[in-house]
């Protein structure tokens, strides 16, 4: 019996002591928990919803150009904020690459950060599952593994991490503001989600009762408005997950790269900043030839999971494209299939 | 041209009452005191149930009973069968194994029910559900086909050894034989025909009531015909078929998963029964991945026999096809009867011998789905048609023209049963091409390499037998507030039933199409009906109301004669008036029939024009065109877009083009589906179910298609007046061949030469990757 305690706090202060109980859970946009408590998957014992509080839907423009993304501001509303999608315009594009227009309507951009993985054995209660039961063992590795994270993967956890828009935020080295019954405190992006090793169960730094209050993005991330892509692999053309991702940004100063950004996404349990790769690009001229290198170094690191080794490829080929598009121009308008690696490169392989 | 007139593209009537909300589905029939049940099912793919302890879920608030498997047994109720078991070729009686509603002390798929919970409200009967404690002792499971027959393989059924249910054959094996032995090549091939789940967008339902002074259930059920539903349960129920009414409210999509008696059917009618309230289960999204009766499933290998000149000679298949956990319905019809009758296709090939083997697994039972054999069929033959073509450096247009029926052989004797009345199937695959412009392809393949891109083009010609009842009934009636009321036997889920009927009926009897009113869908209502299932509806009831129309304007002569004072054989009937020939003296059928009623309501003597008649449905029918495709892929990720889409049909005569082509264009979206995007994933160790939500299991989208161009070239069907012969699922057999052969055209020069459906990026990608390594 899934009895379960709703409550819905007037505050700040409420919702971080009614959050801070053992079995609480935060329910904002609901597009993910939901599912979770219908399939039996998540079973909090208090769900507190977030959605009245005051002050957290707003899309702020700070005084020297960096944004500040309310927790509750909808995935629809950032992505078509036409201020947002000019200056940010790979993160619009992950955002409108992911799940429907529905769900986009409903999702929340801190939601976005703590959707759980779309691994088919934890969906499965039947099935083992560290992620879900620590120390159930993990029915994932010997089972079907084609999706399974190929990058930061442990023996107790092969999952990835679903999310689109934490893949360019990941490149663009965004910020979380998080409150809790300390105070606020920030964490980078690209340390907020964990890399599962012994303790899967923990997915990032929040602590119990801790809630994001707000995404920040830094007024540098808009410097790489006019170079910046996301591109998506997904089996079927819309309303689908990565099966690999890539977020590309370039400044490019008189024919050469000033500074590359490149994240992944549907390799790991977290988006993937590809740091190594990046070092590639810098001072280079923009060429085919050094996506492929930057795309080698990318994934460097990865390891297969059974027979999932085509990711790696395929990962590799899309972050030298997302590069080729990048270094190409942030079209002036968003494509009719955002992310879709359709589209065609200009003087690329493809142009 | 009346509006209603045929061969037009009327608009569908039914939509504007489907479309602004008022129709009536089985989670609409809300009863006084209803209660609801939630079926506990068996989180395990092979298990023994050592316990089930029900104490705690009785004791949840608002729980009204539980029931399991000790329950139904302990009353009598018997388990379902399967209606069709097959003959061994040696003669022996394949397995039916029973199909208890609820597990009688092992379970044999994941979903499998093992409790029924009945409660107060749909929250208070899951809470029961989850208290239901079941003692499972796991056993080995099989989910693999291919591996089913296995030394040492789990076993599903223990007096089915080597997990075999049946091992059918059809076609004259020696004669099949000698041909491939003087044969100038032999093509062969293994393809898999992915598992598939039908997804209806209305899930299964059903509400049952037990009047217990009359002894009687009435059943309202989402089914494609109710009166199958009447005779299973009268069975299980050890009862006359009298104790049933089925109700078949509007049905939201069905694809042939919808025929089926179900185990959720005799738990409802059991627990209204027990309970003595109405009582109501609809199945949620993922308990429909579980427990509706999967589709298509099969390993199959195909041999082609070529002359020196590139004429087929025979075809040879084994084919092994899973049945699942259980044998459902029509299960073993469809890779058996169903699917080989089509095998020789529009080909003339000498002989054809098929041998099927029926294989148990710990799965889902698999059952009819669009098509239902059909498209496994065809998918094998244009695939090696294709492996041919290119084996033999023949041009795969040429090569199936070569080896094309011709129109004046018709009607065409198969070797495996089929009796083809009419076809002009290289007319249909000439104008295919030029719709296509088949011979620019190149062209167009250089633009793309330009790009990067491997195009591909292919074609399917499909030859789909449609199927069903031998009969069918209608009956006219002319009621009281002036509209005519025609009742049928066939069920509609959203074909477009009713606007074709109303065409036939207001063509025939020349009353305004406004005036006419479909009733479908109760068994006490309507005593007999053939319900609706390959492609069978329009050519099987059509035929019925024609005769019922006839059979309602002899009365009608007889009642104008009275009326006009004549003799019934001056009066003639056209354009809804009879008349006294060769005078302008006359009634319409209307006045008549609602003087006729006058009178009989005032006690006179009176010829009502009421009429029903049942038509023997002789012949069924070959429905069949031209699929082509064109395709993109994309080398560096493996995507496959889908280009261009084109399909000249033959389905005879078309009452309604409109609703052809939405027949059609429906058919071609899920037959892509299957050959891009859809299969359910079984975890080959633990036989759970991987792909058991929309977010696992890839339905087509929108965006995944292009126009899909019909064109219709009606050849009219010989074996009944209309001329008709079915577009249920035409579509669906000729689109996943076409597509495959396109994207393996696409890759060929790639290096590949063979790719199983799903062709998802990964699987293209994956094929690329290893022609590149091996022809390094």
């Amino acid at each position: 019996m899934n009895l379960f305690e709703y409550v819905r706090p007037a505050s700040l202060a409420e919702a971080i002591a009614a959050g801070a109980a053992p079995g609480a859970a935060f329910l904002a946009g609901g597009t993910n928990l939901l599912d979770l408590m219908k399939g039996g998957i998540a079973r909090p014992s208090r769900l507190v919803d977030l959605t009245r509080l005051p002050g957290l839907g707003a899309i702020e423009r700070g005084p020297e150009g960096g944004v500040r993304i309310g927790a509750l501001v909808r995935n629809a509303d950032l992505a078509h904020d036409p201020d947002f999608a000019q200056r940010f315009p790979a993160v619009a594009e992950a955002l409108l690459s992911g799940a429907s227009a529905q769900l986009r309507n409903a999702a929340t951009v801190g939601g976005n950060l703590m959707q759980r993985t779309r691994c088919a054995y934890f969906y499965d209660p039947a099935s083992a599952c560290n992620k879900r039961d620590a120390g159930a063992g993990c029915a994932a590795r010997g089972g079907e593994r084609r999706l399974a994270a190929v990058l930061g993967a442990s023996e107790q956890c092969i999952a990835t991490h679903a999310s689109d828009f934490c893949v360019p935020l990941a490149a663009l080295d965004a910020v979380v503001e998080i409150a809790g019954a300390a105070g606020t405190r920030e964490v980078a992006l690209e340390d907020f989600h964990l890399l599962p090793g012994a303790t899967p169960e923990r997915e990032s730094v929040l602590a119990p009762g801790e809630l994001i209050l707000a995404v920040r993005l830094p007024a540098a991330a808009a410097a790489f408005a006019r170079h910046a892509r996301y591109l998506k692999l997904r089996e079927r053309t819309s309303y689908a997950f990565a099966v690999v991702s890539a977020a590309a940004a370039l400044r490019i100063e008189a024919g050469a790269i000033v500074e590359g950004r490149i994240a992944l996404g549907g390799v790991a349990a977290k988006p993937w900043r590809a740091r190594g790769a990046e070092a590639v690009l810098s001072g280079q001229k923009p060429e085919r030839a050094l996506f492929r290198r930057a795309a080698e170094a990318a994934l460097a690191e990865a390891r297969p999971v059974g027979d999932n080794g085509f990711k790696i490829e395929l990962a590799r080929r899309i972050v030298a494209r997302a590069l080729a598009l990048a270094a190409a121009g942030t079209p002036a308008r968003l494509p009719a299939l955002p992310a879709s690696p359709f589209a065609p490169v200009p003087g690329g392989p493809h142009g | 041209m009346t509006k209603f007139g045929l061969a037009q593209p009327v608009r569908r009537v039914e939509d504007p009452r489907l479309l602004k909300g008022a129709g009536r589905y089985t989670d609409d029939i809300v009863l006084p005191g209803m209660l609801h049940g939630v079926v506990v099912r068996s989180p395990h793919a092979a298990a023994r149930i050592t316990a089930i302890d029900t104490a705690a879920a009785v004791a949840v608030a608002g729980v009204v009973a539980v029931f399991t498997g000790a329950d139904l047994a302990a009353a009598g109720v018997d388990p379902l069968y399967s209606a069709v078991p097959m003959t061994n070729r040696d003669g022996s009686a394949g397995a039916n194994p029973p199909h208890p509603a609820l597990a009688q002390g092992f379970v044999r798929h994941v979903g499998d029910p093992v409790a029924f919970v009945v409660a107060e409200t749909l929250a208070a009967a899951r809470d029961g559900a989850e208290a239901v404690a079941v003692s499972y002792q796991q056993m080995p499971a099989i989910t693999d086909p291919a591996r089913a027959m296995d030394e040492g393989a789990a076993q599903v059924w223990a007096d089915a050894p080597h997990n075999l249910a049946f091992d059918w054959e059809v076609g004259d094996r020696a004669a099949t034989e000698a041909l491939f032995a003087r044969a100038h090549h032999v093509t062969r091939l293994t393809v898999i025909n992915n598992r598939v789940v039908a997804s209806s967008i209305e899930t299964r339902g059903a509400v049952a009531a037990y009047d217990a002074a009359a002894g009687r259930w009435t059943l309202w059920a989402n089914t494609q015909g109710g009166w199958l539903v009447k005779e299973s349960l009268a069975a299980a129920f050890r009862t006359e078929q009298a104790s049933f009414r089925i109700v078949t409210p509007d049905v939201g999509g069905a694809f042939g998963m919808k025929i089926f008696p179900y185990p959720e059917h005799v738990c409802l009618a059991f627990a209204a029964r027990a309970v003595g309230r109405p009582v109501k289960w609809l199945a949620e999204r993922a308990e429909s991945f579980l427990s509706d009766t999967h589709g298509r499933d099969n390993v199959t290998l195909g041999e082609l026999a070529v002359d020196g000149d590139g004429r087929f000679l025979a075809l040879r298949t084994r084919n092994i096809a899973n049945m699942g956990a259980y044998l459902s319905t029509y299960a073993p019809f469809i890779p058996t009867f169903a699917g080989t009758i089509v095998l020789a296709s529009v080909y003339g090939f000498r002989s054809v011998y098929a041998n099927v083997l029926g294989v148990f697994t710990h799965t889902v039972p698999v059952d009819a789905y669009r098509g239902a054999g059909r498209p496994e069929s065809n998918y094998l033959v244009e695939r090696l048609v294709d492996q041919a073509a290119r084996d033999l450096g023949i041009d795969r247009v040429e090569l199936r023209r070569r080896n094309m029926v011709a129109p004046s052989a018709m009607p065409w004797q198969t070797p495996v049963g089929g009796r083809y009345d009419s076809g002009e199937f290289v007319r249909v695959l000439d104008a295919a091409a030029a719709k296509m412009d088949w011979s620019a392809f190149r062209a167009r393949r250089a633009l793309s390499a330009r790009h990067g891109l491997r195009r591909g083009i292919g074609l399917a010609y499909y030859l789909e037998a449609t199927g069903g009842s031998n009969s069918e009934r209608a009956e006219i009636v002319f009621a009281e507030d002036g509209f005519v009321d025609v009742y049928v036997g066939t069920q509609s889920s959203g074909q477009g039933h009713e606007t074709a009927y109303v065409q036939l009926t207001a063509d025939r009897l020349g009353i305004p199409g406004e005036q006419i009113r479909i009733h479908q869908g109760d068994t006490d209502r309507i005593p007999v009906g053939g319900g609706t299932g390959g492609a069978r509806s329009l050519y099987s009831e059509g035929q019925a109301i024609l005769l019922t129309a006839r059979s309602v304007i002899d009365k009608g002569r007889q009642a104008a004669s009275e009326a006009l004072e004549a003799a019934a054989a001056d009066i003639v009937f056209e354009a809804g008036r009879f008349t006294i020939a060769g005078t302008d003296r006359g009634i319409d059928i209307l006045s008549l029939a609602a003087t006729q009623r006058a009178r009989r309501a005032r006690g006179e003597e009176a010829t009502l024009l009421d009429a029903a008649e049942v038509a023997a449905i002789d012949a069924h029918t070959y429905p069949n065109g031209c699929h082509m495709a064109e395709v993109e892929v994309d080398p560096e990720t493996g995507v496959v877009q889908l280009l261009r889409y084109i399909v000249v049909d033959d389905v005879g005569r078309a009452i309604n083009p409109l609703i052809v082509r939405g027949q059609v264009q429906g058919g071609v979206a899920q037959g892509f589906g299957q050959a891009v995007r859809e299969q359910a994933v079984y975890d080959p160790d633990s036989g759970q179910l991987l792909s058991g939500s929309f977010m696992d299991y890839a339905l087509p989208r929108a965006d995944d298609l292009p126009d899909i161009e019909v064109e219709l070239l009606e050849i009219p069907c010989t074996t009944n007046p209309l001329g008709v012969k079915g577009a249920g699922e035409a579509g669906a057999v000729g689109s996943p061949p076409a597509v495959m052969n396109a994207i393996l055209d696409a890759l060929a020069e790639a290096g590949v030469a063979d790719l199983d459906m799903p062709a998802t990026p990964e699987k293209v990608w994956k094929a690329i990757a290893a022609a590149e390594a091996t022809s390094l």
